[in-house]
């Protein structure tokens, strides 16, 4: 197993950081990504909070019942996609991750019809919101429970590796998912065999109410890969630059065969955990304020500006765009109608068997 | 492949699976070099090599885990669990992940996979070695459940459970491993699930059962003969799809029925087997349909004889549906 990278050093004590809080590059090595590139990332951070937004509208509207905001992720999501092959590498999300499967190109109207459960849900409208998945993008169909994700993950690498594909995978989860048995089925497994495979762990420092310092005494998340013989990254997971350079280098070492990582993206989340979640209960307003102004939206967009790339008018023209897409995904999503009665019988197994044949006929 | 026992005919059933499709591969602990501790996958570690005869870290969830995960990316893991008992490590990937994916991906995705467990009672190995938690699984929509009784109805079950599209757990009497020897046909053939098999014509009373309890059912059958009544036999073969239309012709035709399983009482398979008779042929009934089942205490060590459903208590059974 080669624990060392070109550019980074795993197990670092302070979190690698690329971009400073003025949006001033930080980086010890040339920044050899061009304008649009960087523009691409801004982009899909902006749609992913957009999205977000839209979003907690509907949810107001009574439309959808369920949302889990994830402003202050999108950076690391964003990153991880920039990272990967669309359509060819594999991603096992957990259900914070809009910003993933925007950036990986998923169209919206899958996700809004995911949320609302209309027929645009290639899901068929199966699952509650924040729970889509995308065969058509290799996009592992989000499951509830927590870290039950990290075990399949790993067996799809596995595959890879024995098929000698060429392929990766990316799983990601938060902190508290590191505490479930499966975080350690899973990177013990993956380490074992070398398989090509990126743990992202966006710690948010929250497992809803739960603060960090109750999931864990280890000092990090990346702490732990040192156990499974794997090589763990600490990146600031607010800074788009630093997760994008560390996931490049941590997937083509797993496409080149080099095996599996762990990178911890620390990152905060600025809302609460959920439509149904009262932050206030359990973190103080001055800390959400604090992080904040650490919004990797805002700091990316500093960034551009610094560099000529971004101007404020150009910012309002993206936004409305941006709105004007989701509003007409919204309207695609609903016109596409509720998922029939008859859809929830199938599925179950490849062929309707009697007994739900009887059970389908005794409803209809 | 001549004369074979049940665990003979797993090994030389997966050979012959992964001989015609390189797709299949085996996971689980011990399955490499020791060729599993029952000898089940014995000399294929030495035949297909690491990358399809996968010794994995001693972890349920793991192997189930993975499972999915290679069936997802088009392998057709067949997974071993160690015992039927060691399930529950890895029941939350058996009953969340493989269960359910295709149903939550709106089936984008699937997990065609096998979960082989050697399953049962009377082999003194306490309550951790010998457990029937075949009601866990019928109770969770995804999983075709299996439990064959013969070395000739394993290769035909086995093979269908690889060429299956959906999880299949293939339960394995494991008292019955070497107990049964008998003519396995060479030639390739399937059994389909859901198709009992009468194991005996009869007229008096219909006995039903599956799996390891299928010996003392038989058992029972003969000691009937011996005093005259005679007992048809149905072996069920597989619980999720179960064969309701050939339990339901016997069993109105005869209208007496013993239904047999080692798994505790409550909510045992035989429950919902009853349920179903009274609800769908209860005009042809002649007596109650009568269980023999495991009794509803943890699996115990001292007293396996007792707890098992033996020929007596499947004779006493017989004679309360005859007294009707």
């Amino acid at each position: 197993m080669i624990k060392d990278s070109q550019l980074f050093q795993p197990f670092s004590e302070k979190p690698i950081r690329l971009m400073g809080d003025a949006g001033e590059w930080l980086g010890s090595f040339e920044l050899n990504l061009d304008s649009d590139t960087l523009l691409k990332f801004y982009r899909d951070m902006l749609r992913a909070r957009l999205f977000d937004e839209r979003l907690l509208l509907l949810h107001r509207r009574g439309q959808v019942s369920f949302v889990a905001p994830s402003a202050g992720h999108e950076a690391a999501q964003v990153a991880v996609a920039a990272a990967l092959k669309p359509k060819k590498d594999w991603v096992f999300p957990y259900y914070r991750e809009p910003g993933l499967l925007l950036a990986l190109g998923v169209p919206a109207v899958e996700l809004f019809g995911q949320a609302m459960a209309t027929r645009a849900d290639p899901n068929r409208g199966r699952q509650m919101p924040a729970h889509p998945g995308s065969r058509d993008f290799n996009v592992f169909t989000v499951a509830s429970v927590i870290a039950s994700h990290l075990p399949p993950a790993v067996g799809t690498a596995i595959s890879m590796k024995v098929r000698n594909t060429g392929e990766v995978v990316v799983a990601s989860f938060g902190d508290g998912a590191t505490s479930e048995g499966d975080f350690h089925a899973g990177l013990n497994f993956a380490g074992v065999q070398g398989a090509p495979i990126v743990f992202v762990c966006q710690n948010n420092r929250y497992a809803i109410s739960v603060e960090y310092h109750k999931q864990t005494a280890a000092e990090t998340i990346a702490s732990k890969a040192e156990a499974y013989g794997l090589p763990g990254y600490l990146v600031d997971g607010m800074d788009v630059l630093a997760c994008f350079f560390v996931m490049r280098e941590a997937v083509a070492r797993a496409r080149q065969g080099f095996g599996p990582s762990l990178v911890e993206m620390q990152v905060y989340r600025l809302g609460p955990h959920s439509s149904a979640d009262d932050d206030t209960r359990y973190r103080p307003v001055e800390e959400v304020e604090t992080w904040k102004t650490r919004d990797p939206l805002a700091r990316m967009h500093r960034f551009l500006a610094h560099r000529g790339l971004w101007s404020r008018e150009e910012d309002l023209a993206l936004r409305t765009e941006i709105e004007r897409e989701f509003r007409q995904a919204v309207e695609d999503a609903q016109r596409a109608g509720a998922v029939p009665l008859e859809w929830m019988f199938e599925d179950v197994f490849a062929e309707l068997p009697d007994h739900l044949r009887e059970q389908r006929r005794d409803l209809l | 492949m001549g004369l074979a026992t049940i665990v003979q005919t797993i090994a030389h059933t997966l050979d012959e699976e992964m001989r015609r499709d390189d797709r299949v591969v085996i996971l689980g602990e011990d399955v490499g070099k020791r060729g599993g501790v029952f000898l089940a996958t014995e000399a294929l570690f030495q035949k297909y090599g690491p990358d399809r005869v996968i010794d994995t870290p001693l972890s349920e969830a793991a192997i189930i885990g993975a499972a999915v995960g290679m069936a997802v990316h088009g392998l057709r893991p067949v997974a071993e669990i160690q015992f039927a008992d060691y399930i529950f490590p890895g029941f939350d990937q058996l009953v969340s992940q493989a269960a359910k994916l295709r149903y939550r991906s709106g089936g984008q995705f699937s997990a065609p996979m096998v979960i082989r467990m050697p399953a049962g009672g009377g082999v003194k190995g306490g309550h951790h070695h010998s457990q029937s938690p075949e009601t866990h699984f019928v109770h969770t929509p995804g999983l075709k459940v299996v439990y064959p009784s013969t070395p000739h109805d394993t290769k035909g079950l086995l093979k269908t459970a690889i060429r299956d599209d959906d999880p299949v757990v293939f339960m394995e009497p494991k008292r019955l491993y070497r107990a049964i020897k008998e003519e396995v046909p060479e030639e390739d053939y399937c059994i389909e699930f859901g198709k009992a098999h009468l194991r005996r014509k009869g007229d008096d009373v219909v006995l039903v059962s599956y799996g390891a309890t299928m010996a003392e059912t038989l058992k029972a059958a003969d000691a009937l003969h011996e005093q005259g009544i005679s007992a048809e036999v149905i072996d069920l073969r597989s619980l999720l799809p179960w064969d309701k239309t050939t339990v339901c012709r016997s069993v109105a035709r005869v209208g007496r029925v013993v239904l047999v399983s080692e798994a505790p009482r409550m909510a045992n398979f035989m429950s919902e087997v009853s349920a179903t008779l009274t609800e769908e042929i209860l005009d042809a009934l002649l007596a109650p349909p009568i269980r023999v089942t495991g009794f509803d205490t943890p699996y115990p060590y001292a007293y396996d004889r007792e707890y098992l459903p033996g020929p007596n208590r499947i004779l006493k059974a017989v004679q309360k549906v005859l007294s009707y």
